[in-house]
């Protein structure tokens, strides 16, 4: 049993024909009509556009055999920074994908083979090639979203981290006068008080339905000697009202964490506010002091990762393409062990080789034909990705996202409607492949 | 024909119960594993699921998880309007003339082709071969514009023919690629004795090729249903009135404003046949075939 | 003989059937009524925009108004949605275009027209002078012919608002732009970030700069820069941009901040204006947002979202001016059907059978304010036919490889200032770059 990639396998003609049958010429006659069809069709559907791109590549903008550009269209290709991302993107892409997927395809294939309800399994893994690219596209890119209040992955991230590091109560509260400062995420009173005085912490950009449902109106409680009083409170009612003053319809905030600061900086008593935001430190030693609200208090929430964001885009891509590619190699490399001639599996087993001895020596070779199959398949489908970019990637982020066929969409059919340049991009994709097919060969070869 | 090997005669497995358990067992791991990743793997698609029974307006701020919270924001209002718009029916229809129709002419010319690049010999087979897995490289969307003229020509224009021949040709570099790579694996001497036995190739074809690779012309027309199924490109830029799903959907889509209430329901509805396609060709997914009984 | 004797009844057969039929036929085409045209016949495929979900109803009760007039004509209307200027780009260059088709771009237009793909319109020259004022006409001309009318007009000098979310912060509705900015931070006082960007697609900011340079700096300059008479690297254009940066450098009072607002679309950007809680108090865009509030929000007319002009700069004539975006109408071919159509859509009952049902908005000056259905709609609407100043978006009529490609040329190069407002310098010279490359 050979196990043959692209390689020439041995003609089989190998005893003379047998009185009746045609000869040579006949054989070629059976392979002509074997072939016919499909070289017509692939003829004229794919190598007469093919052609028809190439000799297009050539011209500029005004069309088919217009005007003549020579390689201008190529020198664009290579020097637009645009085109050179796609470039370096599929780069990326080619050597993520095809193994990622071919490799869970295998895995998945081998491990479903001993589960009864491997049917089960395997239509979840494939039904996402049974939805539209675009609809996939869309679906991630809900899923991605950066807000942990729409997208999954963010939301999930948020409860995690919620049991962490909780957000702190007034997460996006900043002050509402110049002499509450912030200092090292604590909200810190500049102007110094002293036992009897009053400390004022104005908070503003609270929304009415962050505040707590205690609380009540603010107060400003009278000073008592020996003892710091002051109010936290919402600074804010409709028009914006006088800041650092306490108002009536403003609203104070309760639960609080105030701490008094002494002259050094260290925290020397923390008390909490009452449901009309006052707070009161009792039998204060004379000094210098300076109010103070945690950071704590301020501790931002989970903000959710920027999947679709700079950094991040190009791996949420490849992320939701794997989902979507890797039911298609569990198909097809399933179909490859359900074609596995039982038998030699047997005398393997029965020659005492362990279950992995038999997977790595005689299923992955008796399988190395589907294998490359996928395989370069999956190369091309790469080298050509577009509907998820186009679909899941921000249009904010198609530059650095970019991939050819999406560089080529944009500069033939949008704006660009360059159809010179598109075309220039097309063949340049044709070419690449060359190498590719070209390791490939001489790979399986070497393995046959 | 004689046989190529003698079927091999196994000892009946003498199984204890314990030997059972264990196996149980052993399997337990497995099992959650595979459990553990299907439930991962099936997350955005229930997702989606979700979201289309979900009204846009409580997308808004909220994700699709608020179900769990509040079930009774859940409405079957989206399905309902799709299924109301008298379209959807003929789109079905005409998506099922294009994707049956392709799938079978892909499949009988790709098996063709796979086997006479596999067991057929004649001259410069291999680089003509490397030539077609070549194609797979073409982008659809440079094909359209030289196609048009062609397509004016020949009326093919705005008809379901039209568009699907355009998806056999598409079809066909992967399909032969395909088949041939199974091809070659079949057994070389069953085919070696049938040729000695006098048989014509396409006696050959038709009697041990077809019924042997059945597992990957089945997977092959599993996918080649699929993609064709959700072309829109093709469809769109080659049709008028010849209207199948995806271009339906497409029509349906607002402006300015999220679709999504419109794209999650007809997805599950456009998921339906590719699914049953899916099952009905898993059948022949079975191990055995060349258990070198075939006589 | 038996042969013969057959073949003459057959064609005697076969004769009556055909007369038989010809008479049916005539009998079953409309019997005339008072001011119907039944000599014009024939079908017009034209590809459009608009979808089931928006406009298509509509604008099929505009073919019907048609056809009151010209029975047989048939107009074969194919819904495209947005993938329209692809599959007219591929059909156009493919030899095989639709007969007239919808376009809403000038710039695109005039591309059209100068490779000699459009037909002039020109047989309609008369109906629009009656109709539109002569800037409308301006907008299809090319190269001194006419090719396009702008049948459908949508108002980009509106800003659309939280109604509630104003309340609690007690501001109005501000009428200059130095009042907005105030108000802007009596919002961010009161716990709610004040713009909501959908910087994603980067039409809304080129969007939101057209407005203020025209307020700025007037039709006439406008226009000036969008000819590219006017450089980018122009002081006014760096006045223009540091005034924009004082919305959209204002990051905590932008919904998500700068890397949110790059992520987020124009959907997004109006759900999270006016979804439940809003994450913003306003929304810099076109008359269009009210159709996406109410189809993907809970929000009610009046007392959860409502309008206000786009805020003036300096004072003037032109500081109420109004931008719009539209759809063009052009044809790739001639003949009486389609002559018969476009003349009757530079009609006012072509633009009343949608006006009615609101979503629509047109600079024929012949069809009543009165029309529209609802309040809100007819302050959007109607300033649109009746402003002293109307200037078509600047983006879109520059050649679109400059002004209408994603993610580069204006929209890409206008996300970059997104991210980094305070670089004025270096975003105009980068625009100068591309538009001098557009205008070779």
């Amino acid at each position: 049993m050979t196990a043959g990639g692209i390689t020439a396998e041995p003609p089989v003609a190998a005893a003379p024909p047998p009185s009746g049958e045609p000869g040579r010429l006949g054989r070629y006659l059976t392979s002509a009509i074997f072939l016919a069809p499909a070289l017509f069709m692939l003829g004229v559907w794919m190598v007469y556009p093919a052609v028809y791109t190439i000799i297009r590549s050539f011209f500029g903008e005004t069309g088919f055999l217009g005007h003549w550009v020579g390689i201008d269209n190529y020198k664009t290709l290579f020097t637009t920074s645009t085109l050179t991302t796609a470039i370096k993107n599929n780069a990326i892409w080619v050597a993520v994908v095809p193994a990622f997927v071919t490799a869970l395809g295998l895995i998945f294939a081998v491990l479903t083979e001993r589960v009864r309800w491997a049917v089960a399994f395997k239509t979840v893994v494939f039904l996402p090639m049974a939805i539209s690219a675009f609809a996939t596209g869309v679906t991630w890119r809900i899923m991605d979203q950066q807000d942990p209040g729409l997208g999954a992955i963010n939301a999930l991230g948020k409860t995690i981290s919620g049991v962490f590091s909780p957000a702190g109560v007034l997460s996006t509260a900043s002050p509402s006068t110049s002499v509450l400062q912030s200092s090292g995420g604590a909200l810190v009173l500049k102007t110094p008080t002293h036992p009897g005085g009053i400390a004022l912490l104005g908070l503003t950009g609270i929304a009415p339905d962050q505040v707590p449902k205690s609380s009540a109106q603010a107060v400003t409680p009278p000073p008592k000697p020996g003892d710091i009083e002051g109010v936290v409170w919402r600074d804010f009612k409709p028009g914006g009202g006088k800041v650092g003053v306490v108002e009536k319809g403003e609203l104070g905030l309760p639960g609080v964490t105030v701490e008094l600061r002494n002259a050094a900086g260290k925290t020397v008593k923390t008390t909490k506010s009452k449901p009309d935001g006052s707070f009161d430190f009792s039998n204060v030693p004379a000094g210098t002091y300076h109010a103070a609200i945690g950071a704590q208090t301020f501790a931002k929430p989970f903000g959710g990762f920027a999947w679709l964001g700079p950094s991040l885009i190009v791996p949420s891509l490849l992320i939701a393409y794997i989902w979507i590619w890797a039911g298609f190699a569990m198909v097809v490399i399933g179909a490859g062990l359900a074609s596995m001639p039982r038998d030699v599996l047997e005398a393997a087993r029965t020659d005492g080789a362990t279950e992995w001895q038999t997977f790595r020596r005689v299923t992955v070779p008796l399988l190395a034909p589907v294998l490359s199959v996928v395989f370069i398949t999956m190369i091309i489908n790469v080298l050509k990705v577009f509907d998820i970019v186009f679909a899941l990637a921000p249009e904010s982020e198609y530059a650095r996202a970019n991939v050819i066929a999406l560089a080529m969409y944009l500069t033939a059919f949008q704006g660009g409607e360059n159809f010179g340049v598109g075309s220039a991009i097309a063949v340049f994709l044709f070419l690449l492949v060359i190498p590719v097919l070209a390791l490939n060969i001489r790979r399986f070869r070497r393995e046959s | 024909m004689a046989a190529a090997a003698p079927a091999m005669e196994l000892p009946a497995p003498r199984e204890s119960v314990a030997l059972k358990i264990v196996r149980a067992v052993a399997r337990g791991p497995l099992h959650l594993v595979l459990i553990a990743i299907g439930g991962l793997w099936l997350v955005p698609t229930i997702g989606l699921f979700i979201t289309s029974i979900l009204p846009a307006s409580a997308l808004a701020s909220k994700g699709w998880w608020q179900v769990f919270s509040h079930p009774s924001v859940a409405t079957w209002s989206n399905y309902d309007a799709l299924f109301h718009n008298a379209g959807l029916i003929q789109a079905l229809k005409t998506t099922a003339y294009i994707a049956v129709g392709n799938t079978l002419v892909v499949v009988i010319l790709g098996a063709m082709a796979g086997y006479a690049f596999a067991w057929l010999d004649f001259p410069g087979r291999d680089w003509i071969f490397v030539g077609v897995i070549g194609l797979l490289v073409v982008p659809l969307q440079m094909a359209l514009i030289p196609m048009f003229k062609l397509y004016d020509a020949t009326h093919l224009f705005d008809t379901w023919e039209g568009i699907a021949l355009f998806h056999v040709a598409f079809g066909l570099p992967f399909a032969i690629f395909l088949l041939r790579n199974f091809f070659v694996g079949l057994p070389k001497d069953i085919l070696e004795s049938a040729r000695i036995d006098g048989a014509s190739e396409i006696v050959i074809f038709l009697r041990l090729i077809l019924p042997l690779g059945l597992p990957a012309i089945a997977s092959l027309a599993i996918f080649q249903f699929l993609w064709t199924w959700n072309d829109l490109l093709v469809a769109l830029t080659f049709g008028q009135n010849t209207t199948p799903i995806t271009v339906w959907i497409a029509g349906q889509l607002r402006e300015f404003g999220t679709s999504i209430d419109i794209i999650a329901p007809a997805s599950f509805i456009s998921l339906v046949v590719p699914l049953c396609v899916f099952f009905a060709f898993q059948r022949y997914f079975v191990q055995g075939l060349l258990a070198g009984s075939v006589k | 003989m038996t042969r013969a004797r057959i073949a003459v009844v057959l064609a005697a057969a076969v004769a009556t059937a055909l007369l038989v039929a010809g008479l049916a036929g005539a009998r079953t085409s409309t019997p005339a009524t008072a001011h119907q045209n039944l000599a014009v016949k024939g079908t017009i495929t034209f590809d459009g925009i608009w979808t089931a979900s928006s406009g298509q109803k509509q604008f099929a009760d505009v073919i019907a108004a048609f056809n009151k007039t010209y029975p047989n004509v048939h107009v074969n209307y194919k819904p495209v949605g947005n993938n329209l200027p692809t599959v007219l780009a591929t059909s156009v260059a493919g030899g095989h275009p639709p007969d007239m088709a919808d376009i809403a771009q000038p710039g695109t237009v005039a591309q059209l027209a100068k490779q000699g793909k459009l037909k002039p319109i020109t047989y309609a020259k008369s109906v629009i002078a009656a109709n539109f004022a002569p800037a409308w006409r301006q907008l299809g001309t090319y190269s001194g012919k006419l090719y396009a009318l702008v049948f459908k007009a949508a108002n980009k000098s509106v800003v659309w608002y939280n109604v509630p979310a104003f309340k609690a912060a007690g501001v109005t509705p501000p009428k200059t732009f130095s009042q907005l900015l105030t108000d802007a931070k009596t919002i961010k006082a009161s716990g709610t970030p004040a713009y909501s960007i959908g910087g994603a697609d980067g039409w809304t900011l080129t969007d939101m700069f057209e407005n203020i340079y025209l307020r700025t700096f007037g039709a006439a300059k406008y226009d000036a820069l969008s000819q590219h008479k006017i450089k980018w690297t122009d002081p006014s254009v760096k006045t223009a941009l540091t005034t924009m940066a004082k919305v959209v450098g204002d990051t905590s009072n932008v919904a998500g901040g700068t890397s949110g607002a790059l992520q987020y679309g124009f959907n997004d950007s109006v759900t999270n204006a006016f979804g439940t809680p809003p994450k913003a108090a306003m929304v810099f865009e076109a008359d269009f947002v009210g159709g996406v509030i109410t189809s993907s929000t809970k929000a009610k007319a009046g007392t959860g979202f409502n309008t206000f002009t786009w805020p003036a700069i300096t004072p003037g004539p032109d500081a109420g001016a109004v931008e719009i975006g539209g759809d063009l109408f052009v044809t790739f071919r001639d003949n009486p059907a389609i002559e018969a159509f476009v003349k009757f859509l530079a009609t006012a009952p072509a633009a009343e059978a949608w006006a009615k049902q609101g979503g629509f908005g047109t600079g024929n000056k012949n069809v009543p304010s009165t029309i529209y259905p609802d309040a809100i709609t007819r302050a959007t609407e109607a300033p649109i036919g009746t402003a002293k100043s109307v200037v078509f978006d600047m983006s879109d009529e520059q050649p679109p490889a400059f002004g209408a490609t994603t993610g580069q040329g204006e929209w890409g190069i206008f996300q970059t200032f997104l991210k980094s407002p305070s670089n004025v310098a270096g975003i105009q010279k980068q625009l100068e770059t591309a538009a001098a490359a557009a205008y070779k």
